[in-house]
This record gives structure tokens, C-alpha cells and sequence, in this order.
């Protein structure tokens, strides 16, 4: 009974009804997937050293149309020979390739920084109020997930449906797993177990008790989050064992190793994983050389150790930018802000192996026919963000949710992209 | 006590906060007037167009283009700017709006009304279709256009009820302590408590905390949260440039210390001097804004202010020291702030010496400072937008790329033109407005924006500098921040921004932006939500300029409204419309770590003092630089560290409250550990403690709850008679005591548990 209450309580303190909006788990359960990471290349990629290559127009500078590679379906941009660390194109589509889902010529519509990354991350380009997916799904799916919602930066907001929670270091995590003990020892608990049930019980009375009283609508919405965030918090004990003692220093390491304990713990549904600095504007060809290969092998290094962990088969994941890079290069060697651009997917349920989308030979956008996914000037419509998130909510079969209602989209009928995972 | 009333009399102090009534203006052109006076009769408050075609329709769709100095200033339909409108209730400009809109939509071409035919891109214009036909937004300019044509009454939200009605109120008592915890983080005095009540008391009381340290540290704090200057880029060695301060920014390396003898010691003196330092030149911005308000100069000083504020030690970095160290009460102490104006800065080369007809240099507010510009650095390809960006959003409210608009084919218009922002109208609209202002900072380019002048000269394919319409006049060009600075100080935009930054620091949340989605099914009641707190912020603002740009009084009057003073609701059952009008009533504020340890410090005595660094972090603080939002709602993670905090504050307080004689103790003076539960005298004595508990940390006194906390403590001092237990309190809850305390019964554990439960409650982590 307590389990549904508070599965209850959580959902009514965001203006919704139970009845009608079931949450997927309940206190205590584990979550146990699917799990959805969005790796963010914040500052905007160039999609020409990657995904989309081109080797005329002098587009790029450091292949020709010659040397673009292809592996099964892909194409991407040659760069082992230009880089210092991290992972080439190469060897990522060689590993990766037959998983890997690529939409070029998506049109991000906006071509500053911050709408595009929240047009990215929600959908929406003329709202400040929609939640990013990660937020909408793990809202949906794990509202009583103590960590339901990681994020690492980037556009985070959260529709008010569900915490966002920010975890700097994995050592922060270990620090706060056992709140009951003296130091988190547990041979020294600060109070004896009988006292502690106690004043759970009267909390849970107390909360139990106002769910009758009159309360203006953010305090209720604030009183049974607070609840449910002393109640679900008590899982985190599951993540501390997940965190290995030595984790390498590269940014998005870091970020996957808390991420994936909190998966595998059954804490947490999605995460927002970021690195920055893709802003190129002087020295494009340094910047991308460094910063791609580093973004792939964060992801590369994610892969592997879910993989390790288990849940590999449990993973959807998105790459993204918010924005693309211009066709040419300014006086400084560098690019400027593109509006065009592509989005990548791997994960569980998704057909790898294929490429959708295009731009054409200026970096500009060319229309994709929703029904075949075939680029088409004449029947095609310019894919963007809100497409990309009105698949995103069908797959993670959560569109008919009150918290997806509550942020629609206003993707037209007909404009829905068919069959875009397989 | 019990929960306020909605009566008027309970008020504190009796301030008025309502929308100013219209007047007329005398000082525009006969033509005007003339037209003013006609539509004087249909221009009222709740009228069909300033209530639904102006902010549906005119401010949405027409106004970004349609503006002097907008993409579509050359046309006839030119519209002004209500929050640029001085005038009672922005009546000039809203008339002048209806006027327009009404010639357009009596102009007809083969029978149908301009203002329609436009809107859907049907006839010549450049903005194409704003309104698809059929659209929430058609459908209101076809109702203006019918009743242009055949004027009807307007009745639409004449029987709505008054906003607040159903809505408790804080009684003055709980007020009193929302506002000193708040604000200064302390409980009201008991002096405080009993002059509530009198005549103008609250009002003293107000001023009084204003003049109290703490509220100076809550002030630079809030500040911080919205310009985040305290996480300017470097420290000595980038705040102050090598080409200006190359002599004296690192002064500190070379400072003698040589009188400690122990080289240890030598060095950690050494690393104190510098992180102090660093410390003292990040936190001049702050300081300045603590600096007009303490001493109550007008707010408009943080874009006007001709000098900054530099202790000794920055001083040591500027090389002024020796000039100006008399002037400091104690030339060793590094957070001595006074302000100073700086000399115009001497460059590495004589043609790099700054311009200045005064000798000095040209301060103007915060916009100039140092910090500031390091915090919001350019590049040759941002050519200082960012630093406009911020300009705007700062001090003007506005920000551009909130609500950026979608360009049909972005790439394609780059593509296609030569100069996008000076030539294709969807970049126009923006950058005709940002690149004046990023004009005005063209002489701090070097260093990421440190002063110095672009060596080929400012750009020529941006809009020349100058502010909304108004270019830069040559000879102002070495002044243009303090330019911009007297130009915005005049813009009625600042005040309401200010007041508006003041909300944010007050509740932890910004003002209600105004709903856009028209096909909404609660439209309606988000529109109402907003345009309730639009009036009170206007009213404040207005009080504000005319009380000399004091943000005392922006604070006093926020604090007298009904949105800081919400607590509850007379009834539970609310329609979805009233929900929706309601959603955002009451300051509900989740504490930011640096509030809860400033309440643990009221309440208890003493900070936790473990919300530091990666646990702040943890809880939803901001480091200012990377992470510059606050989480406004608790995680798992942050649940824990509730817990956290609520066992550990209550195991290091109770014991050592109850070693403390009794009447210095904070938490039980009115009992002692062998009073147990099970007699009338001793239950009403455990009873009123529990009173006196609720009262400190919940401020909230309900007889229901003081019955629960007494039975969380009667079960467990009753389950522990049973069954055999140590007579000491735990060993890490009896550290530190003043006595020793025993606890053969049980009672100081039972009372821990008590402590430990109310601090895991509502009442004590929000506000």
C-alpha cells in the first residue's frame, strides 16, 4: 500500500491524476531498463569530419572526395592520420558500424547555441518549459528511481516532472550511499533500527496526512517530491559497489562510470553525458581532430564496460550536437555555426547498418520522405528535432503518457518519421 | 499559532501595489493627441485589444519586426514598445499599437482587411505568413477586425474573482521569520516578535535587517546567482591584464614574509596572501552592488558607478595602494572594500594607453569592471554578442535568444547572402538590436576582452554601435560603456528588471514568462497568472524609480505582496483552471545548500558545516562557471544528504544541548533528560518542548503535529523500557558535551529522534 502511494504521491505533485498515469516503478524496485544516454558534442560538431563527409568545395581541408571510407552503409571522413589520442572514425565504425543508426541533414532550424541545444534536447525550439527527453522518459519510467534523471550539463530542464541530479564525482555518490551510519560506516548506524523505523513511520503518516489537506499546487508538488526523495534515496546504497576504484581521467569516463553504476544499481533510467569545446570558430581542423576522437572513444568506453556490466543490451543511445559547422572556413581556419547537421543512434531495437538523410553537396539540407525514409525534393519535409523526439517517445513507448501529453510536440500527420528504428 | 488570514488589516505594513491609472500625455505630437483622445474611450483596461490582439497577437508576431529600429521600420505599420513606456499603465504605447493595428485592419484590398491578408503572408510582406489562418492567433486578429468594423462591449473577465481569493496569507508572525531567515539568516528576535503588530513596525524592522552584515552576504550571494561574476576565468593573472598590470598583478609573489621564520609556515602564508587575493578581486562586482545598497544610492549606480570597489590587496594588484591606503580603516585586511577610481590603463606601448578626457578610466557600473568582462569573454568570430546577450538579459530583461525564431531555412539564408545579419530579414530582426550593444564593447577586445582596440579597426560588416536606434556619437566613443550605462539607467526596462532579479533572490525562480501556445487548453489562466504578477511588478518598479532606484524598497515591497506571503488554501478542490492559475503561487523554495547551513546556524547555533564543495554541488548548488543553475527540486542523492544532515545535526545538537546549562540552551530549556511520558505534568511539559521544537525549526506550531512528534517520542522512550539498552547516548552523539549527559531512560535519544524527524520535514528544508 505505501508502494502505491508514493507511486501515487509522486505523480500527483505534478498536477496529475493516478489513475490515469501509472509510474514503471515503484519504491525499491530496481529499474532494470531500458536505459537512455545522450552523449552531447556541446559547441557543435563538424559533421563533415565525421558522418556526413565531403570532399569537394573545399568543405574540408584535410581529405578529398577519394578518400572518404565507407563501412557497410556508412560513409565517414578518414581521420587516423590526423589525430593524437582518443578513437578514429575508423576504428569506431569498424566496431561500432553494423549497430549505428546516422540521420544527416537534419535541420537543427537555428543556428545559436543555446535555443539549438534545447531544441535539441526537448524538441521544442519556442518553449523554455519542455522537459529534454532524458527528463521526459525518465520521468515516465522511473519516477521512484532516486538518480532517475543523471545529467553531466548541456541543456537539462526538466518540465518540473522529475529531478535532475548531478553527481560531479563518483567518490560524491560513495560518500552519501549510507545515510543512516556515522560516515556511511556500517558498524556505526546513528540511530538503532527500531528508533529509525519510527520516524519513518511518522513521516510517512505525516505525508499520508496531507494528502487530504488543501495546499496550494506547489507545495504539494513539493512536499511529495521531498518525500519521495528521502524515501527512493535509500537505493543508492545498490550503486556504491558499481563504482570501480580506479576509473581513467578522460572527461566522459568519468561521467559513464557513475552513470552506468547507477543503471546497473536500478537507480536511475537516463543520463546526459556532455563534453564541450567543439565551438570551433578559429583552427576548426585542430579543435575537431582533438575533440571527435575523444567524443567517440567516450562512447567506445561506455559501450565496453556496459558490456562488462551487462546491460549492453539494455542501452539506447543518442549522439548529438546542437549544431552543425559551416562549409567554409573563416579567416581564423575556423567554422562557424551551421544549421544543418546529423544525429546518431545505437542501442536495443534499433536496426544498425543504415544511414537516412542527406545534405547535398553545399552542406544544405535535402528533404527526407517520412513514409520510405528516402530523401525525396518533392514529397520530402525538412526532419527536425520535434520529428527526431516523436520517434524518440514512440520508441521508449512513452508518447501516450500524461507527461508527454502535457508537451506535445505538434509533429503534423503524415510528417511522423515511419519506421525509423528498423 | 494558527495559519494567517486573508484579512487586510493582518498586513504588516500598508503598502499599495496597484497598477497606476491612466493620465494623459501632454508632451507628443497634436496628430497623436488627437488620436490618443479618440481611442481614450476604447483603450481601458480589460479592452479586446490590449487584453488579446496586443500580447497575443501584436507582441508575439508583429512587434519584433515592426519597431523603430526593427526590420520593418521603413513601413507604415511601426509599433512601440509598452515596456519601453513611461506612462501610467503603457497607455501612450498601447494606444499608438491600436491606433495602427486598427488603420491596417480598415484597409482593404479587393474587400478584405490588410491587417489580415499581411498576417497570412498574402500580400507583400517580408515577414511572409505569422499567423497560419485557422490559428488561435488568426482567429483573434479576425475578431478585431469584426469589431473594428461594428464596436462591441467588452465582457470578457468581468466576474472573475479576485486572484488571491481562497488563498491563506502568512500571519505577520511567520512573515517576520520567513523574512529574517531569508534574508538574514537568523530567527526573529524576540524584541522583533513582540513590536509586531504596532504601527510602521514591520516597515523599521525591515529597514533595521537591511542594515545587518548578514543580509549584505544574501545580497552578493543572489547577485552572484544571476551575474555569476564570481566565476570570472582566472584569478590575479587574467582578471588583470599582463599589457596593463604586468608590474603589479602578481605582487603577492614578491611579497616579504620573511619575519616567519619556519619555512612551512613561510609557505602556507604565502598560499593564504594569494587565494585571498584571488578571492578579494572576484568578489569587487558583489561588492559594489553591497556598496550602492548599503548605502543607499541609487541601484542605477551598478551601470553608472564611475568607480569600483578594491580592498588592500587588490589595490597591491592595481598598483594604487600607496596612492590610496589611508583611506582604509586597515590597510592589512583583505576584504576592506572602499571604492576607487581607477586611472586610464597605461598599455606596454604608448599608442596601447587607453583614451580617456578625464585621466581615468571610464567606469560605468559592473558593465566595465574587470570580472565582468572576463566572465563574458569574446572571440574575433563572437565579436563581443555574447557580452550583448548578457547585456540584455542582465539589465534590460530581454533575452534574445530565449525564444529565438525559427528561420524557414537557416543555412540556406547564410548561404545566400554575404552578410546574413545585416542583410536577411529572419537575422536581421535580432542582430539589428545585439550588435550596437556588442559595438559599445569594441574597445575591450584583447585578452579575451581586457581592454584593448582591435587592431583593424571595429567591424564593418556588423551595425554600427549605438543603443536601440541610437548610434554611438564619435566623441563619446572612449566613454561608450558609460554611454550605455546613462542610457540604460533611463530605460524603463531596468527598473522592472531589477525588481524583477529581486524575485529571484527571493524565491529561487524567475518571473512567469508569458504563455505563448494560444491552442492551450488553460491559456487563459496562465495569461491571468501572468498578467497578476506582471501589474505587481510593474507597480514596484514604478515605486522603485520613484523612490530614487533604492532596492531597499524593491525588497520591502516584494515582501508585502501576496505572492510572498501565499501559504495555503481555504479549499482543496480546485477546478484545472484555478490550478493552473494558482501553479505558481507561494515562494515553495527548496533551501540552495548555502541557506540550509545558514539555518542549521540559526537554529542550532552553528553551521553542519559539510555542504561544502563536491556536497554543495551534490545538493544542487553552483559552482558560477560551469554549473550556474540551482536544482530547485530534491533528487535521490539530495534525499540522502536530507537524511544525512537530519542524523547528523541532531546527533551533534541534542546531547550537547542538554549539556548546556538550561538556560542557555537553544532546544530544551524547559526540560531535562528524566522527564519520560506517562503523567499529565510530565507529558505537558514534553508537549510544550515539542511546541518550542516546532516552533524553531518548522515555525509552524499544529496541534496534530505536536501529537505526532509527542508519540514518536513516548513509543520509542516506551519500547526502550522494555527491553535493555545502554545508559549512554551514542558514542559519535556525545562528542564535544559541555557535561556529561547520561541517558538511562532513553529520553535523549528519543529527543534526537524527534529533532531527527523534524528536520527531515518540509517546513525546515523549504522556504
Amino acid at each position: 500500500m505505501r508502494r502505491d502511494f508514493l507511486k501515487c504521491c509522486t505523480l500527483a505533485g505534478l498536477g496529475l491524476a493516478c489513475p490515469g498515469a501509472r509510474a514503471a516503478t515503484k519504491e525499491g524496485e530496481a529499474y532494470e531498463g531500458p536505459y537512455y544516454v545522450v552523449f552531447n558534442a556541446s559547441g557543435g560538431w563538424d559533421t563533415s569530419y565525421l558522418m556526413d563527409p565531403k570532399g569537394i568545395h573545399e568543405i574540408n581541408r584535410l581529405y578529398h572526395e577519394g578518400d572518404i571510407l565507407t563501412q557497410g552503409a556508412h560513409k565517414f571522413a578518414p581521420n587516423a592520420k590526423h589525430i593524437a589520442a582518443g578513437m578514429s572514425n575508423e576504428d569506431f565504425y569498424k566496431e561500432f558500424g553494423s549497430e549505428l543508426l546516422t540521420l544527416n541533414g537534419l535541420d537543427y532550424s537555428v543556428n545559436n547555441h543555446a535555443p539549438g541545444a534545447r531544441y535539441m534536447a526537448t524538441g521544442k525550439l519556442d518553449s523554455l518549459a519542455y522537459p529534454t527527453f532524458a527528463a521526459l522518459v525518465a520521468a515516465c519510467k522511473g519516477p521512484a528511481c532516486p538518480i532517475s534523471y543523471l545529467t553531466f550539463g548541456n541543456y537539462s530542464n526538466t518540465g518540473n516532472l522529475v529531478a535532475m541530479s548531478r553527481v560531479p564525482y563518483p567518490q560524491s555518490l560513495q560518500r552519501i550511499a549510507n545515510a543512516d551510519f556515522v560516515d556511511g560506516n556500517a558498524r556505526a548506524p546513528y540511530h538503532e533500527d527500531v528508533v529509525l523505523e519510527r520516524i519513518n513511520k511518522a513521516l510517512d503518516e505525516q505525508h499520508a496526512g496531507r494528502a487530504a489537506e488543501a495546499r496550494l499546487p506547489r507545495v504539494e508538488r513539493a512536499q511529495n517530491m521531498l518525500y519521495a526523495a528521502q524515501i527512493n534515496s535509500k537505493a543508492l546504497q545498490r550503486v556504491t559497489p558499481h563504482i570501480p576504484k580506479n576509473i581513467p581521467k578522460e572527461r566522459l569516463s568519468q561521467q559513464a562510470e557513475i552513470t552506468l553504476a547507477s543503471f546497473k544499481a536500478g537507480v536511475c533510467v537516463s543520463a546526459n553525458l556532455s563534453i564541450g569545446q567543439f565551438d570551433s570558430h578559429a583552427n576548426n581542423d585542430t579543435d575537431q581532430m582533438k575533440l571527435i576522437p575523444e567524443f567517440l572513444a567516450g562512447i567506445a568506453y561506455f559501450l565496453r564496460r556496459a558490456e562488462d556490466l551487462k546491460i549492453r543490451d539494455k542501452l539506447v543511445i543518442i549522439v548529438q550536437s546542437e549544431m552543425g559547422r559551416t562549409p567554409t572556413y573563416n579567416k581564423g581556419n575556423g567554422k562557424d555555426h551551421w544549421s544543418v547537421g546529423s544525429i546518431m543512434f545505437i542501442g536495443s531495437g534499433i536496426r544498425g547498418n543504415r544511414v537516412l538523410g542527406a545534405t547535398d553537396d553545399g552542406q544544405l539540407h535535402v528533404p527526407l520522405n517520412p513514409q520510405t525514409l528516402i530523401t525525396d525534393k518533392d514529397q520530402g519535409i525538412r526532419v527536425r528535432p520535434e520529428h527526431i523526439h516523436h520517434s524518440l517517445r514512440q520508441f521508449a513507448g512513452i508518447e501516450d503518457h500524461p507527461f508527454s501529453k502535457k508537451f506535445p510536440l505538434g509533429v503534423k500527420k503524415g510528417e511522423a518519421l515511419q519506421g525509423l528504428w528498423g | 499559532m494558527k495559519r494567517g488570514s486573508i484579512t487586510e488589516e493582518r498586513r504588516p505594513f500598508p503598502v499599495r501595489l496597484k497598477p497606476a491609472t491612466m493620465k494623459r500625455s501632454t508632451s507628443r505630437s497634436p496628430v497623436l493627441c488627437l488620436l490618443i483622445l479618440s481611442l481614450i474611450s476604447s483603450v481601458q483596461a480589460g479592452s479586446f485589444f490590449s487584453e488579446e490582439v496586443w500580447p497575443k497577437v501584436g507582441a508575439q508576431s508583429c512587434f519584433k519586426c515592426h519597431k523603430a529600429g526593427g526590420d520593418a521600420e521603413e513601413s507604415k505599420f511601426v509599433l512601440q514598445d509598452p515596456a519601453r513606456d513611461q506612462t501610467p499603465a503603457r497607455h501612450a504605447s498601447l494606444m499608438h499599437n491600436q491606433a495602427a493595428f486598427t488603420r491596417m485592419a480598415k484597409s482593404l484590398k479587393d474587400g478584405e482587411s490588410r491587417l489580415l491578408l499581411k498576417a497570412t503572408g498574402k500580400l507583400d510582406h517580408e515577414g511572409e505568413e505569422v499567423l497560419q489562418p485557422g490559428s488561435a492567433g488568426h482567429r483573434i486578429l479576425e475578431k478585431f477586425v469584426r469589431q473594428v468594423d461594428q464596436p462591441q462591449p467588452n465582457t470578457q473577465g468581468k466576474d472573475a474573482p479576485p486572484f488571491f481569493a481562497g488563498v491563506l496569507m502568512l500571519d505577520d508572525a511567520r512573515l517576520l521569520r520567513r523574512v529574517t531567515l531569508s534574508l538574514a539568516g537568523r530567527l526573529p528576535t524576540e524584541a522583533e516578535l513582540k513590536r509586531l503588530g504596532q504601527p510602521g513596525a514591520f516597515d523599521q524592522m525591515l529597514d533595521s535587517l537591511m542594515k545587518e552584515d548578514a543580509f549584505y552576504d544574501r545580497l552578493r550571494e543572489g547577485f552572484n546567482g544571476i551575474f555569476l561574476t564570481l566565476g570570472a576565468d582566472g584569478g590575479d593573472s587574467s582578471i588583470l591584464s599582463y599589457d596593463n598590470f604586468s608590474k603589479t598583478r602578481n605582487w603577492f609573489q614578491s611579497y616579504d614574509l620573511s619575519h616567519i621564520q619556519d619555512e612551512k609556515e613561510r609557505q602556507q602564508a604565502g598560499y593564504k596572501l594569494a587565494r585571498q587575493y584571488r578571492e578579494a578581486l572576484l568578489g569587487e562586482p558583489m561588492k559594489l552592488i553591497e556598496h550602492i545598497v548599503r548605502n543607499d544610492r541609487p541601484f542605477t549606480e551598478i551601470v553608472t558607478a564611475d568607480y569600483i570597489m578594491v580592498t588592500p590587496y587588490t589595490a597591491r594588484g592595481y598598483g594604487n595602494f600607496e596612492e590610496i591606503k589611508a583611506s582604509f580603516k586597515n590597510p592589512d585586511d583583505p576584504f576592506e572594500y572602499i571604492p576607487v577610481k581607477l586611472k586610464a590603463l597605461v598599455g606596454r606601448n604608448k599608442a596601447d594607453n587607453q583614451d580617456s578626457e578625464t585621466g581615468f578610466y571610464p567606469h560605468a557600473g559592473i558593465l566595465s569592471t574587470f570580472q565582468y568582462l572576463r566572465r563574458y569573454p569574446t572571440t574575433e568570430t563572437n565579436r563581443n554578442r555574447l557580452r550583448a546577450r548578457m547585456y540584455f538579459q542582465h539589465f534590460l530583461g530581454v533575452d534574445v535568444l530565449e525564444l529565438a525564431a525559427r528561420v524557414s531555412d537557416a543555412a540556406a539564408t547564410t548561404a545566400k547572402y554575404k552578410v546574413p545579419t545585416m542583410e536577411a530579414a529572419e537575422c536581421v530582426v535580432c542582430h539589428k538590436t545585439l550588435d550596437p550593444i556588442a559595438g559599445l564593447f569594441q574597445d575591450y577586445w584583447r585578452f579575451e576582452g581586457v581592454y584593448g582596440k582591435r587592431k583593424e579597426g571595429w567591424f564593418t560588416d556588423m551595425f554600427g554601435a549605438g543603443c536601440e536606434g541610437v548610434g554611438l556619437p564619435g566623441e563619446e566613443r572612449w566613454r561608450a560603456l558609460q554611454w550605455l550605462g546613462e542610457h540604460t539607467a533611463k530605460d524603463p526596462r531596468f527598473a522592472v528588471t531589477m525588481v524583477e532579479h529581486v524575485y529571484y533572490i527571493l524565491t529561487g525562480r524567475k518571473v512567469l514568462l508569458q504563455p505563448k501556445d494560444l491552442d492551450d487548453p488553460s491559456f487563459a489562466a496562465k495569461y491571468r497568472a501572468h498578467q497578476e504578477q506582471r501589474a505587481v511588478i510593474e507597480s514596484i518598479a514604478t515605486r522603485f524609480a520613484q523612490k530614487g532606484f533604492n532596492l531597499k524598497q524593491v525588497f520591502k515591497d516584494w515582501v508585502a505582496t501576496d505572492f510572498y506571503r501565499a501559504d495555503g488554501l481555504t479549499t482543496a478542490a480546485l477546478n484545472p483552471e484555478r490550478q493552473a492559475e494558482l501553479d505558481d503561487i507561494g515562494i515553495v523554495r527548496m533551501l540552495a545548500p548555502e541557506q540550509v547551513e545558514r539555518k542549521v546556524a540559526a537554529v542550532f547555533g552553528r553551521r553542519w558545516g559539510r555542504l561544502n564543495d563536491q556536497l554543495a554541488m551534490l545538493y544542487g548548488g553552483i559552482d558560477s562557471k560551469e554549473v550556474t543553475e540551482r536544482a530547485t527540486d530534491p533528487s535521490g542523492a539530495m534525499g540522502s544528504l536530507q537524511r544525512i544532515l537530519a542524523n547528523d545535526v541532531a546527533c551533534k545538537e541534542t546531547a550537547l544541548d542538554f549539556s548546556r546549562p538550561a538556560e542557555k540552551r537553544l532546544l530544551f530549556q524547559h526540560i531535562e533528560p528524566d522527564v519520560t511520558p506517562g503523567t499529565a505534568e510530565h507529558d505537558a511539559q514534553i508537549r510544550r518542548t515539542i511546541s518550542h521544537l516546532h516552533e524553531r525549526l518548522l515555525g509552524r506550531v499544529e496541534s496534530a503535529e505536536v501529537e505526532r512528534s509527542f508519540q514518536l517520542f513516548a513509543d520509542i522512550v516506551k519500547e526502550a523500557a522494555a527491553r535493555r539498552h545502554d545508559t549512554e547516548e551514542n558514542y559519535y552523539c556525545r562528542q564535544g558535551l559541555e557535561q556529561p549527559v547520561s541517558d538511562p531512560q532513553y529520553t535523549v535519544r528519543a529527543w534526537r529522534a524527534v529533532v531527527t524527524y523534524l528536520l527531515r520535514q518540509y517546513d525546515f528544508l523549504y522556504e
